[in-house]
């Protein structure tokens, strides 16, 4: 697959490399390099050649971590892969993507209102985006597994 | 000293548009900035429709989710379930027989053509044209008495399962439908002519709220504003999942990139979509019982995670499902179309007049109930019913 | 171009009749209204009830209720229990609650669920199938 191949350009980021059902191939990377990965993936893609489509944040409370997957399609054959990475559960931060690629707008607002992962450099983070306001005055994050709603 | 420098103070009127508004037929609130009658700058603020869906997930078995991601909106049920089942049936391992394959697919595009010819008249209706609305309200009827046929609701189908469908249709059901469907195809013809060749809606549709090839991608739009826009994304000619890869069909794009664009690709999706069921309920193979026995499957899941993307009517709709091995889900995500189109939508409006904004609005197809299933309300009683009465609201619109 | 093409459709529907049904109005001044109800298929899925003579009280279907709308409850006295139901309990849907999504319907065991394409609700007797089901009890131990 030529989409694949043009991936290896972006190798050095990654650390581990797996499937997910039914084919979608997961990319570990660092926390540290996800803006100079993206940026790569801009250079080798082009902006009309691929899209965020998710941002999951998954609350991986028996590990103490979160992790965070950035699940990109690559056109023009629509490819989903995803770019897996995991951050410290009790100072979850990570870079802003959103003045590199904008879309990821709805994404990083929606996983810092229900998981409390913080992106650094995103200025339109704010409580309340969709949680209600009991919960932002209570500073719980709902997805959160310790949290019971 | 003369007043030699005019200070020019820009005349910025607020506009709240909504969460109540009588253009817009969802709960969302877009602050719109305008000067004169023009918007500089929009603001979208949601959280008027709370709904925990995700949450209430993992407290919930694998199959009980089936009907409440099936319940996330009225309009597209049946791909959130379909989406959902799939990923399920990833995780075990199963597939369904082609009968039933094929029989998802008629169900699923039934619903894109009622929910394409529903935001069509709503269009209309925007416009001002509400004979145009009436009508196609009318026509539309004809496809949901279809739907009630092959899925026994109107508008709910809770028609997938784990492995399969819900029930089957017999050779009578079956004429029905095709009879359903050759009628409603030249009142769809009709529609699509209108909306080419009438100057009431050419005048308010086309060059208003103009996106980009660049931007589509750049901004995650997706669907039918992504393909009115030249972007050719579409997940069932990509990930050919059910039988999308063995019934003839085409990708629709429209280079134009406005709203106009837009609603003509729901037009030839719509068309599309009739020829496909058509095909598809003549085709229909025969290769077994297309319903699977409940009862036999397993009630724990296997460890793992699955990711399974679907074409809902309003672009493609994920759902990611991670089980740890037990009767409940660890992880449900559910991003469907109308997040990415509707929060990245405050680009579009600059630059046109305040008129337009609903026009913009509506040519994106928005739905909130979609878009905002993440919030939960405590009690734990209130909750639950919470989420019945959105539905049933929504399931009239 | 000149004139909206949808003028010959507009003239059209001025003169034929009207597409929706008064549902409860019968008459209206001096128009007299067809009274109708309209029409559902045989097996739209309507409102439903256990058949208490199959049910053996297993409750599968009370947890597989993705609305909750299921609750065990005892048959009351007055009425015989059949052998097959030792705990002496059936299911009552709570129609206000059901999405009618009939996974009770297809989960059941025995396949006790009696279904009907009834839709109509709204009437003050039977917001849950107590009656209904006890209904099919009576008859089988024979008042
Ligand atoms: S139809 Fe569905 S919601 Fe209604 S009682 Fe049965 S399982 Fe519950
Ligand atoms: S699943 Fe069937 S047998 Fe069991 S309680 Fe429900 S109706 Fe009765």
């Amino acid at each position: 697959m030529s989409v694949i191949e043009k991936l290896n350009a972006l190798k050095k980021y990654f650390v581990e490399e797996y499937i997910i059902k039914p084919n979608r191939r997961v990319y570990v990377f660092k926390s540290e390099d996800l803006k100079a990965l993206f940026q790569d993936l801009i250079k080798v893609f082009g902006y009309e050649n691929f899209y965020v489509a998710t941002i999951v944040g998954t609350d991986l409370i028996s590990e103490g971590k979160i992790r965070l997957d950035y699940y990109v399609n690559l056109l023009p054959d629509e490819v989903t892969v995803v770019f897996r990475t995991y951050l410290p559960r009790e100072n979850p931060t990570i870079d802003s993507l959103i003045d590199i690629i904008p879309g990821v707008l709805s994404g990083e607002c929606e996983t810092y209102d229900l998981v409390g992962v913080v992106f650094r450099g995103n200025e339109f983070l704010k409580r309340g985006f969709f949680v209600p306001k009991e919960f932002v005055e209570q500073k719980i994050y709902p997805l959160r597994k310790d949290v019971k709603v | 000293m003369g007043a030699k420098k005019v200070i020019e103070v820009p005349y910025v009127v607020e506009l709240p548009v909504g969460p109540q508004h009588p253009a817009l037929h969802e709960p969302l609130l877009l602050k719109a900035y305008a000067e004169g009658e023009e918007i500089v700058k929009v603001e979208i603020n949601t959280g008027y429709n709370h709904r925990g869906i995700e949450k209430l997930a993992e407290r919930n078995n694998f199959y009980r989710n089936i009907f409440i991601c099936g319940r996330v909106c009225g309009i597209c049920n049946t791909v959130h379930a379909n989406c959902y089942t799939r990923a399920l049936e990833y995780l075990l391992g199963v597939e369904p027989n082609n009968r039933a394959k094929y029989l998802r697919v008629v169900a699923m595009e039934f619903e894109r053509i009622h929910s394409h010819m529903l935001i069509n008249a709503i269009m209309a209706e925007i416009l001002g044209f509400d004979s145009l609305f009436m009508n196609m309200m009318l026509d539309r009827e004809r496809i949901m008495k279809a739907k009630e046929i092959l899925t026994g609701n109107r508008v709910i189908g809770d028609y997938m399962m784990v492995g399969g469908v819900r029930r089957d249709v017999d050779e009578v059901k079956r004429d029905k439908l095709i009879k359903l469907l050759k009628q409603l195809r030249p009142r769809v013809e009709y529609y699509k002519k209108l909306f080419i060749e009438d100057e009431t809606i050419l005048k308010r549709l086309v060059d208003t709220g103009l996106l980009s090839r660049v931007n589509a991608t750049k901004y995650s739009f997706v669907g039918p504003v992504a393909r009115g826009s030249n972007v050719r994304i579409d997940v069932r000619a990509s990930d050919k999942y059910d039988a999308y890869g063995d019934i003839p069909w085409n990708v629709i794009t429209y280079k134009e990139g406005d709203s106009w664009a837009r609603m003509m690709v729901r037009w030839d999706e719509t068309l599309e979509a009739i020829d496909m069921c058509i095909y598809a309920l003549e085709h229909l193979p025969s290769d077994g019982n297309p319903v699977p026995d409940e009862r036999r499957l397993p009630r724990k899941f296997p460890e793992g995670e699955s990711y399974a993307r679907v074409e809902a009517q309003r672009g493609e709709l994920t759902y990611y499902v991670m089980s740890t091995g037990g009767v409940n889900p660890y992880r449900v995500k559910i991003r469907t179309p109308s997040f990415l189109n509707v929060i990245h939508s405050a680009i579009l409006y600059p630059g046109y007049s305040i008129a337009d904004l609903p026009v913009i609005f509506v040519s994106l197809d928005p739905c909130i109930a979609c878009m905002e299933r993440v919030a939960v309300v405590d009690v734990d009683e209130g909750r639950r019913r919470l989420v019945r009465l959105k539905d049933l609201a929504k399931g009239v619109y | 171009m000149g004139k909206p093409k949808i003028l010959k459709l507009i003239l059209k529907n001025f003169v034929s009749k009207p597409a929706t049904l008064h549902y409860p109005l019968k008459e209206y001044r001096v128009i007299k209204f067809p009274y109708e109800h309209t029409l559902i298929e045989e097996d739209a899925r309507g409102r439903h009830y256990a058949d208490l003579t199959k049910c053996t009280g297993c409750s599968l279907c009370k947890l597989d209720c993705p609305a909750d709308a299921i609750e065990m409850i005892p048959i009351p006295e007055g009425y015989e229990a059949p052998k097959i139901n030792p705990r002496k309990i059936y299911p009552v849907v709570n129609y206000f609650r059901c999405v009618f999504c009939y996974r009770c319907v297809t989960i059941c065991p025995v396949n006790a669920y009696i279904t009907t394409s009834e839709y109509r609700l709204a009437s003050p007797e039977s917001i849950d199938s107590s009656q209904l089901s006890l209904s099919t009890l009576k008859k089988a131990s024979g008042g």
